[in-house]
């Protein structure tokens, strides 16, 4: 772990333009809803609520959020075969959706036609890395976006506590060769990150660029790839979900116990700092990370 | 012999585009530079000039041309964000790194730099989710920036590292612009370097220019001008630029010549310039990376 003040004086000079106040969900497109569902539980995470109209189903547990959405039409085409889940989208908790919507699409973000979106919900989105979305989000409070489209599980706990208090940390997007400027350029100028220093690292994955969010309550790595893989063919994308967790080896013994598997090579393995999870359904990895999350979660 | 440093142009050649790539790829070139006309007005359909394209085994050196973009208001900025955007897809469905963007000509162009600077701006955004990089290129008779000195300035205060020039040598040699005013601009900031020769002695500014600008153009050394491109390429390269010499020429003669003749004289230019000037010819891997400013 780094020095926490460190990283705080840094996020300090940026400014928050679109009063961004965390990640409302988290999407993954897939061919597969049960089988992910099923890995999701493991993690701790529980189904809340089923869309209306749509294959879309609302997982939960503490304060996260995954939607899987498994309409035919929203699966991406290009990424990889759909039966391995892709992280298809970010929604971001927002003051004014919006505003924050037209501000951003007038710096030049993609817009995403309505009917086009994932969830039939009037939430205004953009296009993100690959083919991925970001939707804007601010009704996070007073009552939930979920009420509207979706329609409870019976007789199921809507608000299931996180196991080791888990928490979304970040998101890793891999990019391509001598893209790392382009994008901290896309995320500083739209969204108001602020690209951390190098000696900044969290977990275990310490390669790449991280970027913090302008609330300082979750980061995005931006990762090159390296080598000879510099000259492979790769689409970018957003490729892992990084939980934070107080307590890394306590929570990776509780969820070893439903079922989840963590990688244990000499090089990648469980410790205080981090831990990533075996990969499943194809390539689906998750990430845990130690942290304090008092030290950074709250919003300003 | 494969030709690495200089690419060709479709414009260049006449004929279906299937014919010219071919015509492109016999005689050694690796590389082109689309005109977004020749896929969309393919008679296949845009699928069809796309698939063209990348079946044809040739990179894309870019796609042109973006025209009268920047410094609108209203309604007719929204129109040309659509074409943009279109223009944007074509280009990375074409597997393209690059849009270029020719400075504003239009009356209703508004010459207030910070608009100018917000749209360059947008157009950048735009591109990166799609990995393309923008070349703005200054026009003589654009209103908005009318040579590479003021597109670079305007592409400086934007301030995007995925905004950058297109250096035509064509107006510096017109506007009989000093060499040493490229200084000014860093090898970074050039994302594209076109040359062309002409056949007169001198140009009279604004109609002369139209007109010889896109009907007299020819090959490097095959006008009055191959020394002056000499000496312009050396500069260039001397300061440290590392990527393509696009043949931007377009001519009413080449329209009617087999493009295999055209294109063998584009490769008459490149082998003088490379044997006369850049030198590039004997590649150390990754020498690019390497290289560096003459001034170091």
């Amino acid at each position: 772990m780094t020095n926490a003040l460190e990283y705080e004086a840094v996020a300090e000079e940026g400014t928050n333009p679109l009063g961004i106040s965390g990640i409302e969900f988290i999407e993954f497109a897939t061919s597969k809803p049960q089988a992910l569902g099923s890995l999701l539980e493991k993690l701790g995470f529980r189904p809340i609520a089923r869309h209306r109209s749509r294959e879309v189903e609302l997982y939960r547990q503490g304060s996260m959020n995954i939607v899987v959405n498994s309409q035919p039409a929203d699966l991406p085409h290009t990424v990889r075969p759909a039966e391995t889940p892709v992280l298809s989208a970010v929604a971001l908790r927002v003051s004014d959706a919006e505003a924050a919507f037209q501000r951003v699409r007038d710096m030049g973000a993609w817009e995403i036609p309505v009917r086009a979106r994932a969830m039939e919900l009037n939430i205004p989105a953009i296009h993100g890395v690959g083919e991925s979305l970001i939707y804007f989000v601010d009704r996070h409070e007073e009552f939930s976006i979920y009420d509207i489209d979706f329609r409870a599980i019976p007789s199921v706990e809507k608000k299931p506590a996180a196991i080791g208090d888990l928490h979304f940390f970040g998101i890793v997007q891999y990019i391509g060769a001598d893209r790392t400027a382009d994008w901290v350029w896309f995320y500083s100028q739209l969204f108001g990150f602020t690209r951390l220093p190098d000696r900044v690292r969290f977990g275990i994955m310490p390669k790449g660029s991280l970027l913090q969010s302008p609330c300082r309550s979750f980061f995005l790595q931006l990762i090159e790839p390296e080598d000879n893989a510099r000259y492979a063919a790769m689409e970018e994308h957003l490729q892992r979900i990084g939980f934070g967790t107080s307590d890394v080896m306590a929570t990776a013994a509780l969820l070893e116990k439903r079922g989840i598997e963590f990688l244990a090579s000499e090089k990648v393995h469980a410790n205080d700092r981090g831990a990533l999870t075996k990969p499943c359904l194809g390539g689906v990895i998750f990430e845990f990370v130690h942290d304090e999350a008092a030290i950074h979660s709250k919003p300003r | 012999m494969i030709i690495r440093d200089f690419g060709m142009d479709t414009a260049s050649l006449a004929g279906p585009l299937a014919a010219k790539l071919a015509a492109v790829r016999r005689a050694g070139f690796s590389q082109v530079m689309i005109s977004a006309s020749e896929v969309v007005g393919h008679p296949d359909g845009v699928d069809g000039g796309i698939r063209a394209v990348r079946d044809s085994g040739i990179a894309v050196t870019g796609l042109e041309t973006l025209r009268d973009f920047e410094g609108l208001d209203g309604k007719l900025r929204d129109y040309k964000m659509d074409v943009a955007k279109s223009m944007l897809r074509l280009c990375r469905a074409l597997g393209g790194r690059l849009l270029i963007v020719e400075a504003s000509t239009s009356s209703h162009a508004n010459t207030d730099a910070d608009a100018i600077v917000r749209d360059l701006r947008a157009l950048a955004t735009l591109a990166i989710p799609l990995g393309v990089r923008i070349a703005f290129k200054g026009v003589s008779w654009s209103r908005t920036a009318s040579n590479f000195a003021s597109a670079g300035e305007l592409v400086l205060r934007a301030d995007c590292r995925n905004l950058g020039l297109a250096i035509d040598a064509f107006d510096i040699l017109t506007a009989q612009i000093p060499l040493d005013d490229l200084d000014a601009i860093g090898p970074e900031q050039m994302f594209v370097v076109q040359l062309s020769d002409f056949q007169w002695q001198t140009l009279h500014p604004t109609a002369d220019n139209a007109a010889t600008k896109t009907r007299y153009r020819v090959f490097p050394g095959e006008g009055a001008h191959g020394e002056e491109l000499a000496a312009f390429v050396g500069k260039v390269d001397a300061l440290g630029y590392a990527g393509t010499y696009s043949f931007d020429v377009y001519n009413d003669d080449y329209q009617q010549m087999p493009p295999d003749v055209v294109v063998n004289r584009a490769r008459r230019a490149a082998e003088w310039l490379e044997e006369t000037v850049l030198r590039r010819a004997l590649p150390v891997p990754n020498m690019a990376h390497l290289r560096r400013p003459a001034d170091d």
